[in-house]
């Protein structure tokens, strides 16, 4: 019986969209849209077949989600020893954190015009990108996390004895953890949209480029598969990795009151 | 160690009375920093000019009147494309909300076209309207409009199912009750969207600009790119910066905690 609903709420997630290509397949070849404006649904099809066998498609999937997890995981590995660092102490992080919102609020795309000059085109750059848009988002949202962990805790862990190891890992690690855990997922949001931004101007390989590519020859079925693939892929990402690892975190540790 | 605490204590008075104070002063430390590397020399000047430097070209471009233009382009490429989803984004969100046939029908989309991003959706554009205020403004309307209409719909999703029974049974029309009951306890979700939005729409902005714009404080950091000038890109994110600061701390936040607290959903 579960799963029967599992499969109707699918299907019903499903059904706009098949509603969405009928009339892709069904309007565009009955105005005669220019391919050159609009592609027909088999052109999409077509190319992306032939963009799977040579291999060019994998390619640019592959070398903008490489991109990706290195930015991120630099990031996350800096970030949150930092944020926590910095917000053990009330004056330092209150102190601190007008400079990381203003930073935060740089990250990503504005510094795409300097990292090309830093680093040259190419693979530094854009992970210097992704680096720097969920760096500042993670770190502040760890400082904030651990800044709001009530003060009783605190002082309850201290007063049972626990060292400062212990008070780590036991309480403001996991008292941190959903704002970490929103803070990643925003700043991956903001790091997906730059890396597309990055990839149309300093690179020769990725999803944006083949987008921005694709623009010089008037060839819109490749730049609408190439939308269709971002769209596809950070759903995925979104859905299947940072939203039940959001839930997971808030649920766990007890943030949400359930009616 | 006690004069070090006795200034701190100074400043965190001084910063209690007046809360501007408390943004601006942890920027010196950054600042002085900033002027010691360069002065330093610890990296090429070339790659990384000092903050006199930049204020000489803040100084320079206000003289020659291309940077307020360049400003002025940007806050009003923003501000339409924000009234244009504010526009669209709420009715759709009230109508998704309201409506559960509408919800199935729209939301699966809606995520989906979320997920593509505006920045993807350049170079149809360019194809589509040409380098200009339509593309530009398009990008802005599609970044804003999804995070308004997804707080809206779980602002109208989220008020008790008794309020609306309540305003029905004492005889309220149903355009009444959207406008008493359904309106009002979705505003505070409507804000955060307001300001999520802009967040990304601000972004999408200073991207749009640096692929396909023609003036603009994107533009005005991509071009100094290709000449490469530090200074004036370094100049373009202190701007970037600063504008979005004063924006979301100073109007932005306290909006969205003024209906917060007004409608009562708060708990402090």
């Amino acid at each position: 019986m579960r799963r029967r609903s599992a499969l109707t709420s699918v299907l019903m997630f499903l059904a706009p969209f098949a509603v969405l290509l009928v009339l892709w397949a069904a309007l565009v070849p009955y105005f005669q849209v220019n391919p050159r404006l609009f592609p027909q649904l088999g052109a999409v099809v077509e190319a992306a077949i032939e963009a799977g066998r040579d291999g060019s498609l994998w390619a640019h999937v592959g070398a903008s989600l490489l991109r990706v997890t290195v930015g991120t995981a630099l990031a996350l590995l800096l970030a949150i020893p930092l944020g926590m660092a910095m917000g053990v102490s009330p004056a330092v992080s209150t102190f601190l954190t007008p400079l990381f919102r203003f930073f935060s609020v740089l990250a990503g795309i504005a510094w795409i015009p300097i990292a090309t000059l830093w680093f040259g085109y190419g693979f530094g750059a854009i992970t210097f990108v992704i680096f720097n848009a969920v760096f500042f988002i993670v770190a502040y949202n760890t400082l904030l996390g651990v800044a709001t962990i009530p003060k009783p805790l605190r002082h309850a862990a201290a007063s049972l004895g626990a060292r400062r190891w212990t008070m780590l890992t036991e309480v403001l690690l996991p008292g941190a953890l959903p704002n970490i855990v929103t803070g990643i997922r925003t700043g991956l949001g903001f790091a997906w949209r730059g890396l597309i931004a990055a990839e149309m101007i300093a690179t020769n390989v990725g999803l944006g480029y083949m987008l921005f590519v694709a623009r010089d020859f008037y060839r819109t079925e490749v730049i609408v598969l190439g939308m269709i693939v971002i769209g596809v892929l950070w759903l995925l990402i979104d859905r299947l990795l940072l939203a039940p690892l959001e839930r997971a975190t808030i649920e766990r540790w007890g943030m949400v009151q359930r009616a | 160690m006690n004069p070090l605490l006795k200034t701190w204590g100074a400043y965190v008075r001084l910063s209690s009375r007046w809360p501007a104070i408390a943004s601006i002063v942890p920027f010196i430390p950054v600042l002085a920093l900033w002027w010691a590397t360069t002065a330093l020399e610890i990296f090429p000047r070339v790659f990384l000019p000092g903050p006199a430097e930049v204020v000489r070209a803040f100084v320079d471009l206000v003289y020659k009147g291309i940077l307020p233009e360049y400003l002025a382009d940007s806050v009003v490429r923003l501000a339409v494309g924000a009234a244009w989803g504010i526009a669209l984004g709420i009715p759709l969100g009230v109508l998704i909300g309201v409506s559960r046939s509408a919800h199935r029908a729209l939301w699966p989309l809606l995520l989906f076209f979320q997920a593509i991003g505006d920045i993807a959706w350049l170079p149809i554009l360019v194809i589509w309207f040409g380098y200009g205020l339509t593309t530009m403004t398009f990008v802005i309307v599609y970044t804003v409009i999804f995070p308004i209409v997804l707080n809206t719909v779980l602002g109208v999703r989220s008020i008790p199912i008794n309020m609306h029974r309540a305003a029905l049974s004492l005889g309220a029309s149903r355009p009444r009750v959207l406008w008493e009951v359904v309106l009002p306890g979705a505003l505070p979700n409507i804000v955060t969207g307001l300001r999520n939005g802009l967040g990304y729409g601000w972004r999408a902005l200073i991207a749009a600009e640096i692929i396909v714009g023609t003036s603009g404080i994107g533009f005005l950091m991509f071009d100094a790119r290709r000449a490469g000038s530090v200074v004036e890109i370094l100049l373009g994110m202190v701007i970037l910066g600063t504008l979005w600061y004063i924006v979301d701390s100073w109007i932005l936040a306290p909006v969205e905690r003024a209906t917060g607290e007004r409608w009562g959903l708060v708990t402090r």
